[in-house]
């Protein structure tokens, strides 16, 4: 099977602000290569300042990489495309606070001229996929403060599925809400995933989770790529002394 | 072993316009002297604002209906607001999620350090920045001199902890209630934290009330685990029996969580 | 939506519905012509014929008062419409874009702000000549600069926000986030301050035609029914105290407003 994703040589530096002397030069990633097969789930881990949110901007294309390549189902994606979406880390602030859900989940549909204003489908299509993500029709109409964490991922999900994109980018999706509720959204992810034939980057820092759902992890280390390996041979047999670090505090 | 906190049937309420909400009700745990209790629940089942109640650090809508509160014996809820204060970050200390919204960003990690142990020990500047540099070590801090010097928003998450642990330790309290304090660290900072906390208590013999959503830490460092759920504690045993035969249904669940995604 | 619990916001709320009534209903509820003129009249005494008495052209007073509070409240909000119109949108670019176009508006902005507002304005109004929509124009387009800073503030740092991003993610336009998910976010200190603009434009509007640069006899505004008080105050407490008095209510009403509504969104 061909690859979905191709990510090559993809480094971001930011430039240092050399006006108020201090000129050092961050270099977030540095020559990240990986590929992603369809219907796969790829984590990638590390400690707040690895690069993953990085990662994830470069991939979405909200940034444009300092050199290298990503390239999406063999073609070099230059700018946003609705085949790749990304969830959040913080459900309490990525929904605007003064649209209603209807009008959130629907703008995707608009933005990408899926449909038209006030047209009879949309209401259907926002009821499906509300659905999809468990949550009832009567959401539709309240604002995002009347909803718990969970409940307002699950919405920003439902938002992030309402183009039927291919690739999924889910960076830290389930860390700020409880375990409880964690194990249900992870259900959720894996659900969706057969329904719609969807694929996964996750990123995390909770081993314990992606040992559970990875199919290939990425080890992130201060922006470089230390191991990348199927999810089996990383526990079994880790080869970098960090990701062995990292198997070691999990535990 | 004395007791060194017992509550009783606590209950507090949020009175807001002419809506009352409870958000703590019959709340009883209790501490033994060097212990390591785990209160463990989900977002919203109270377990901050019962911690909070015991020294009366409320929100303004917040309001004690029902219960007592014993502090090495002694009545809490008599005590007046100088005493609670004499109390605060002197027997009892708290420590919070995110350091960096408590540490104050406009005065260097020394001066803050320096301000809390001067005001509770009211000893000479000399032996305060010696006491000073003394906590900074104790919470494994490498280069404590260059770290005394510089400001909080200049350093990482888990080093802010630290400092944060540290300010908690400025005058050896008895009680240490930590508040969800590695809630927002990665993995290997957290096991660290943990890690020295344990040690620390097990040097200065303090007994430790650890808040947390995460059961995995209880069975870290907890000698026994409180389970809160909608304000009401549902069971409270030694850790190993939680784990082995948890009773109440809420306990089966953060049992079950953690066997699924809270353990590798 | 709006509590009415706020004893404040309550009575500026009464206080400017009155004379809003009192404007839209200037016609039915005047008792005579503003305009016509009795030369048996003259200066009278406030009478039950004439309840807040008669100017040196045996005018009614009251009727004046009641037409020129249409004048007065017209000019005051579309005035601040203007100045909320542009400040919101030079404001939100500045905002949104920074870098020159920010640096660009707000040094606009400075300028504007040096010119003591009234000498800008009178200075504008040398130029072109007093009608009712210069006057209105003027204002608004000489004050828009509070707004703007306001909102531009606000966008800097709402922009940051993890919601923003989500919306870029989802590929909205720039045009779709400022509208849809940043105006609407920061619009509230907005409105406020706009409540507080009309008052001081019913103040400058009663300026300028005090002088006789604003609203022309003889149409009545409040203001230049004051331009008689110089010259009969000793004889005519009426013509100086009632238009006095209706300023200084009406500026007072919507403070009340703006403070209520103040205290409203800090609550929120």
């Amino acid at each position: 099977m061909k690859n979905l994703l191709e990510v090559k040589n993809l480094s971001k530096i930011y430039k240092g602000n050399s006006f108020f002397g201090n000129a050092k030069d961050v270099k977030a990633l540095n020559d990240i290569n990986f590929t992603l097969k369809p219907y796969e789930i790829l984590s990638v881990i590390g400690e707040s300042g690895c690069g993953k949110s990085t990662l994830a901007k470069l991939l979405i294309k909200l940034i444009t990489p300092s050199s290298g390549q990503v390239i999406y189902d063999t073609r070099i994606i230059e700018k946003l495309t609705k085949d790749v979406q990304i969830i959040f880390q913080n459900p309490y602030q990525s929904l605007s606070p003064r649209m209603r859900i209807r009008d959130l989940m629907a703008e995707p549909l608009f933005i990408h001229h899926i449909a038209k204003k006030n047209s009879k489908d949309i209401n259907n299509r926002l009821e499906e996929l509300l659905k999809m993500v468990g949550m009832e029709k009567d959401a539709l109409e309240r604002f995002p403060h009347q909803f718990s964490g969970g409940q307002r991922q699950r919405i920003c999900i439902a938002r992030a599925l309402a183009c039927e994109p291919k690739l999924l980018i889910l960076d830290e999706p389930i860390s700020s809400l409880d375990l409880t509720i964690q194990v249900k959204m992870l259900d959720l992810f894996l659900e969706l995933k057969k329904k719609l034939g969807l694929t996964y980057i996750f990123i995390s820092h909770n081993l314990a989770v992606v040992k559970k759902i990875a199919d290939s992890i990425l080890i992130l280390k201060e922006g470089e790529l230390v191991e990348n390996n199927r999810t089996s041979e990383i526990f079994v047999s880790p080869k970098h002394p960090y990701t062995k670090k990292l198997i070691e505090a999990a535990k | 072993m004395k007791k060194i906190l017992e509550v009783k049937n606590l209950s507090v309420e949020f009175r807001i316009e002419e809506k009352r909400i409870e958000a703590v009700r019959n709340f009883t745990l209790d501490m033994e002297e060097k212990e390591i209790i785990v209160l463990a629940g989900e977002s919203g089942s109270g377990k901050t604002i019962a911690s909070l109640a015991l020294t009366r650090i409320l929100p303004a809508l917040a309001k004690i209906t029902a219960g007592e509160a014993y502090f090495e014996g002694k009545d809490l809820f008599l005590k007046t607001e100088i005493e609670l204060q004499a109390l605060r970050g002197a027997k009892i200390s708290y420590i919070f999620q995110e350091p960096l919204v408590y540490l104050n960003p406009v005065f260097k990690i020394s001066e803050q350090l320096k301000e809390t142990i001067i005001y509770h020990d009211k000893i000479s500047p000399e032996e305060a920045n010696k006491r000073m540099l003394e906590l900074l070590n104790l919470v494994k801090i490498i280069d404590p001199e260059t770290v005394g010097n510089i400001y909080p928003h200049q350093l990482s998450g888990g080093m802010n902890q630290r400092v944060f642990i540290a300010l908690a330790l400025a005058s050896n309290p008895k009680l240490i209630i930590a508040d969800e304090p590695t809630t927002a660290l990665d993995v290997i900072t957290e096991a660290q934290i943990l890690e020295m906390l344990k040690d620390l208590q097990n040097k200065l013999g303090f007994s430790l009330l650890f808040i947390t959503h995460n059961l995995s830490i209880a069975k870290k460092i907890a000698n026994r685990v409180f389970i809160m759920h909608r304000g009401e504690i549902v069971e409270s045993e030694k850790t190993a029996e939680i784990f082995n035969s948890p009773k109440h249904i809420h306990t089966k669940e953060l049992v079950y969580a953690y066997e699924k995604i809270g353990k590798l | 939506m709006v509590k009415m619990k706020n004893k404040g916001l309550k009575t500026g709320i009464l206080i400017i519905g009155l004379f809003t009534a009192a404007a839209i209903l200037a016609p039915i509820i005047s008792p005579h012509d503003p305009a016509a003129i009795s030369q048996d009249e003259l200066l009278m005494t406030p009478s039950l014929k004439h309840p807040l008495g008669t100017d040196s052209l045996g005018r009614d007073i009251l009727s004046r008062m009641i037409f020129g509070a249409r004048v007065s409240l017209s000019v005051a909000l579309i005035a601040v419409g203007i100045s909320t119109v542009t400040g919101v949108f030079l404001g939100s670019i500045a905002g949104y874009y920074g870098g020159f176009i920010d640096s660009f508006i707000m040094r606009l902005a400075d300028i504007f702000l040096c010119f003591p507002t009234f000498f800008l304005i009178l200075a504008v109004v040398a130029f072109t000549e007093p009608s009712l929509f210069n006057i209105m124009a003027i204002i608004g387009f000489t004050s828009w600069m509070g707004s703007a800073r306001l909102i531009r503030s606000q966008i800097l740092s709402l922009k940051e926000r993890e919601f923003i991003l989500a919306e870029k993610a989802l590929g909205a336009t720039d045009f779709r986030i400022v509208t849809y998910h940043l105006i609407p976010n920061a619009i509230s200190p907005i409105l406020v301050n706009a409540i507080f603009a009309i008052g001081s434009a019913i103040l400058i509007e009663s300026g300028l035609s005090f002088l006789g640069l604003g609203v022309q006899p003889p149409t009545p505004s409040w203001g230049n029914i004051l331009i008689e008080s110089k010259s009969t105050l000793a004889v005519a407490w009426w013509i100086t105290i009632f238009p006095g008095l209706a300023i200084f209510l009406t500026i007072a009403g919507f403070h009340l407003i703006g403070e209520g509504l103040k205290k409203q969104l800090l609550n929120q």
